[in-house]
């Protein structure tokens, strides 16, 4: 907001130094400025201050010293996270699953909300919406115990119909090559309906005029999403798409831990899970910080270079 | 420059409103706090001690279910015995060594805490004690504890010792740590013409044990076996080969010490068992994703044949079996033998919790010893044991008339009063609760004739070792395999790795970082600095 104000204030004082005319823009806008306060102090005091204990990354940190007191040891728990064999397989895995989350998770509630579009029934649209978009209010813990009933060789539902059809029954939580098609499908489920929610509302801002337009022009259903539709929603699905990318490296560990047991979990263990059993099983907090640092870098690493890419081919762009 | 003032000045009211918002919140929570307390410890001598303490629920379904455990019957007549007021925060059982650490990073440390095993809990409990954050106990107790003193073994004493010769814990110990057991269902045995072996002359071999199972099978049980996740209490068959891949469990070979696991033979048999076990249906095949209640259930629906659980709980679970099996009768027997004649589970630490007392409740740390000591007291066993005059028991001259618990509540309240409440005793059995009736007699001769000859020991380290801190999926636990080790066993039961890949996942656990380990505990073995197998 400030930058707007800062762009349009500059343009009207344009002959003065750059320091008065901050200040008196400021003087100008006070009660705006006044307004942002709460949030600029929020973001120092719970976003900003905490990031100061990343510290202990490069410190051996022990409780009883605190993070001030703990000694310096460098680089030291970088080089332990290198040296440990599993890293390179739990990257390897962090990469994959993000990659497939974005490839099929990504467009799942676009593809969604351009379908429940087409809806005309406004009653039918409405309860298949909230159906839907249910699964977001449950817990991974809730969920992970519904994927295993369901998908459970003896008793599940999946494995009946799948004998039924004279196959032999598939233990799937049993081995490492369903791990992640089930983390994908669960998370489909869960979040698909959610995601809609920000695209129906893009949708429902469309000029009905260029329908009318596209119509009297002879377009049929499919060419009006084609060429009124889908460039409509591509502003928002820029942003939504820059986003995610920012949380590439944040699967979630809850997400992923709940599902894994010693069957599956070759396949299946991330980054956070890593930390999570490094870290607080463990009670390791300065190698799990180096581990924590060394994601966040790699994620801000690749929304870089995604907000450049984007902003060079739609002009869309975060920053 | 007025308007420049005027801001200036509004900001730094702004400034000094939130200030003032944010220390009222503060003094605000503070400020309720006396009043909940009421009573003022110094102006009278004989008004309750205050005491804190953090406890582990240890997974006691009344615990983690009471609304409030201040508030509980019993607590307040243990308050009311021993003129304390307690204030117990509960620690979540699964999520222990997780909430220590919070808790010690955020220094509100209560004037007790209990831990898990004499310096359990992590390596922060380790590191807790070398900082200094609680009170040597040595002379105190010499001074203020003579039931501690005379009753707690010697053994035990040595076992919290920690690494610079002094006691900082208070046990609560095992006098018998033979703990879990094999338990079958006699009626199904009866049913099929198999007698109960009783003594550990009789006692089956795997193949023989087994067949049984093999019987079960057939007449329809099932679970034959039942199996859990992680091995947890369905490790019977790694102890009759004794290759138990626990924290515990070092042996020495050629003159270096190394883990049971590392013996590729009888693993590989150890193995095969449970191949044959999962190949055959003996086993639930789902049973590596199953948890504590599937177990439970299994066990409890009638649904098992055999199963391995503590001992001491055998009573409390028959009750409530029977509310679903009438006619089910669970009995001990001797677990099944390996090749060199022997078998049984884990032996436990001898230390099962303990009590640390932090250095600033140093004003009233004799209140708090003679609080634990008092635990000991015959009075405290009557309490602990029989519960509430009047309402549990009645007394007929000496006879105790107790009020048996029938229901799943009473039962857990039992289990709660005894097992958990009663902090300091030795918890092998609770005598007075088992001279009541014909089935606890039983249970106690057990203990003497079954128990007490079994069981794997190793050679064991008093303070955790620090090789493997930075690849837990290398590090064992009191009864878990180390998660790598784990995924290989898992892999191999299920057919997905052939069996005779033993020696290769031995090396693999070595390159891992598993040689770190091995170097830290020859160098401990070699400095003396360990304690003997028991068995």
């Amino acid at each position: 907001m400030s930058k707007v104000l800062a762009n349009e204030s500059s343009a009207k004082l344009n002959v003065k130094s750059k320091q008065r005319t901050v200040w008196s823009h400021i003087k100008k806008f006070k009660a705006l400025y006044v307004m942002s306060l709460p949030g600029i102090f929020y973001f120092i005091i719970f976003k900003y201050v905490p990031m100061l204990g990343s510290i202990i990354a490069f410190k051996d940190y022990n409780i009883f010293l605190g993070f001030l007191g703990s000694t310096w040891v460098g680089f030291e728990h970088f080089i332990t996270m290198f040296n440990n064999p599993d890293i390179f397989q739990i990257i390897k895995n962090t990469f994959i699953i993000s990659f497939y989350d974005i490839l099929f998770n990504f467009p799942a509630p676009i593809i969604l909300a351009l379908l429940l579009n087409e809806i005309r029934v406004v009653y039918f649209k409405r309860v298949i919406q909230t159906i839907v978009y249910m699964p977001h209010f449950l817990s991974w813990v809730i969920i992970s115990g519904l994927f295993i009933t369901i998908l459970s060789p003896s008793t599940g539902i999946v494995n009946t119909l799948i004998e039924a059809l004279g196959f032999d029954s598939v233990y799937f939580f049993g081995s490492e090559a369903f791990t992640r098609p089930i983390l994908i499908t669960s998370g489909m489920w869960q979040s698909i309906g959610w995601g809609t929610i920000i695209y129906l509302a893009a949708l429902s801002g469309i000029n009905p005029e260029l329908y009318e337009a596209a119509k009297v022009d002879g377009a049929n259903r499919w060419q009006q999403t084609v060429s009124i539709t889908l460039p409509s929603l591509l502003p928002t699905i820029t942003i939504l798409f820059l986003l995610q990318i920012g949380q590439f490296m944040d699967f979630g560990f809850e997400r992923i831990y709940t599902f894994l047991n010693p069957l599956n979990s070759g396949t299946g263990h991330i980054i956070d899970t890593y930390v999570y059993e490094i870290g607080l099983l463990n009670a390791q907090y300065s190698l799990t910080t180096a581990m924590g640092l060394f994601k966040s870098l790699i994620g801000l690493f690749l929304i870089m270079i995604a907000n450049f890419l984007s902003k060079k081919a739609t002009g869309n762009s975060l920053y | 420059m007025k308007e420049k003032k005027f801001f200036n000045r509004s900001l730094f009211l702004l400034f000094v409103g939130f200030l003032v918002i944010i220390v009222m919140g503060c003094q605000s929570s503070e400020s309720t706090n006396p009043e909940s307390g009421e009573n003022d410890p110094e102006t009278d001598s004989s008004e309750p001690t205050d005491i804190s303490i953090s406890m582990r629920t240890l997974a006691f379904t009344h615990v983690e279910n009471h609304p409030n455990i201040n508030e509980d019957e019993y607590v307040n007549k243990l308050e009311e015995m021993t003129n304390v007021d307690l204030d117990i925060t509960l620690v979540p059982h699964n999520e222990f060594e997780q909430k220590m650490d919070l808790m010690f990073a955020s220094g509100d440390i209560p004037d007790v805490v209990s831990t898990s095993g004499a310096y359990g809990g992590g390596s922060t409990l380790r590191d807790a004690v070398r900082a200094g954050v609680f009170l040597p106990l040595g002379d105190l107790l010499k001074e203020h504890a003579p039931n501690l003193m005379e009753q707690v073994p010697e053994s035990v004493w040595e076992s919290v010792t920690f690494e610079d010769g002094k006691i900082y814990a208070i046990p609560e110990f095992l006098g018998n740590p033979s703990r879990r057991a094999t338990i079958v269902r006699a009626d199904l045995l009866e049913e099929a013409g198999i007698p109960v072996p009783k003594t550990p002359e009789e006692a089956w071999t795997v193949e023989e044990t087994l067949d049984v199972l093999r019987k079960f099978k057939e007449m329809g049980v099932k679970e034959p076996y039942i199996g859990r996740a992680e091995f947890k209490y369905a490790d019977t068959f790694f102890g009759s080969y004794d290759v138990f891949p626990y924290e515990s469990q070092l042996e020495v070979v050629d003159g270096k010490i190394q883990p049971k696991f590392f013996d590729v033979e009888n693993m590989t048999k150890a193995l095969t068992t449970y191949k044959t076990m999962y190949e055959e249906g003996l086993i639930h095949s789902e049973f590596l994703t199953h948890e504590y209640n599937d177990y439970k259930n299994a066990g409890l629906s009638g649904n098992g044949g055999m199963w391995t659980m503590n001992a001491n709980e055998l009573l409390q679970w028959e009750a409530q079996i029977k509310e679903s099996v009438p006619e089910a009768d669970i009995e001990i027997i001797p677990s099944p033998r390996g090749p060199d004649g022997s078998g049984g589970h884990y032996l436990y630490g001898d230390v099962q919790r303990s009590f640390m007392i932090n250095k600033d409740a140093e004003d009233k740390v004799v209140e708090i010893i003679k609080f634990l000591d008092w635990m000991l007291t015959e009075e405290a066993e009557t309490y602990f044991s029989y519960g509430i005059e009047g309402e549990d028991y009645t007394l007929d001259g000496d006879q105790v008339n107790y009020n048996q618990p029938s229901t799943n509540e009473e039962i857990n309240i039992e289990r709660y009063r005894t097992g958990w409440l009663w902090m300091v005793k030795d918890t092998t059995y609770y005598a007075n609760l088992l001279e009541l009736s014909e089935e606890g007699k039983d249970l106690m001769n057990t203990y003497d004739t079954i128990l007490a000859e079994e069981g794997r020991d190793g050679i064991r380290f008093n303070t955790a070792i620090e090789a493997l801190d930075s690849t837990p999926q290398l590090q064992a636990s009191s009864d878990k395999p180390a998660p790598f080790l784990l995924e290989k066993m898992a892999k191999i039961v299920t057919g997905e790795e052939s069996v005779d890949t033993w020696a290769q996942v031995i090396e693999d656990w070595k390159q891992r970082g598993g040689d770190k380990y091995l170097e830290e505990i020859q160098e401990r073995y070699d400095s003396g600095e360990f304690l003997e197998s028991r068995r």
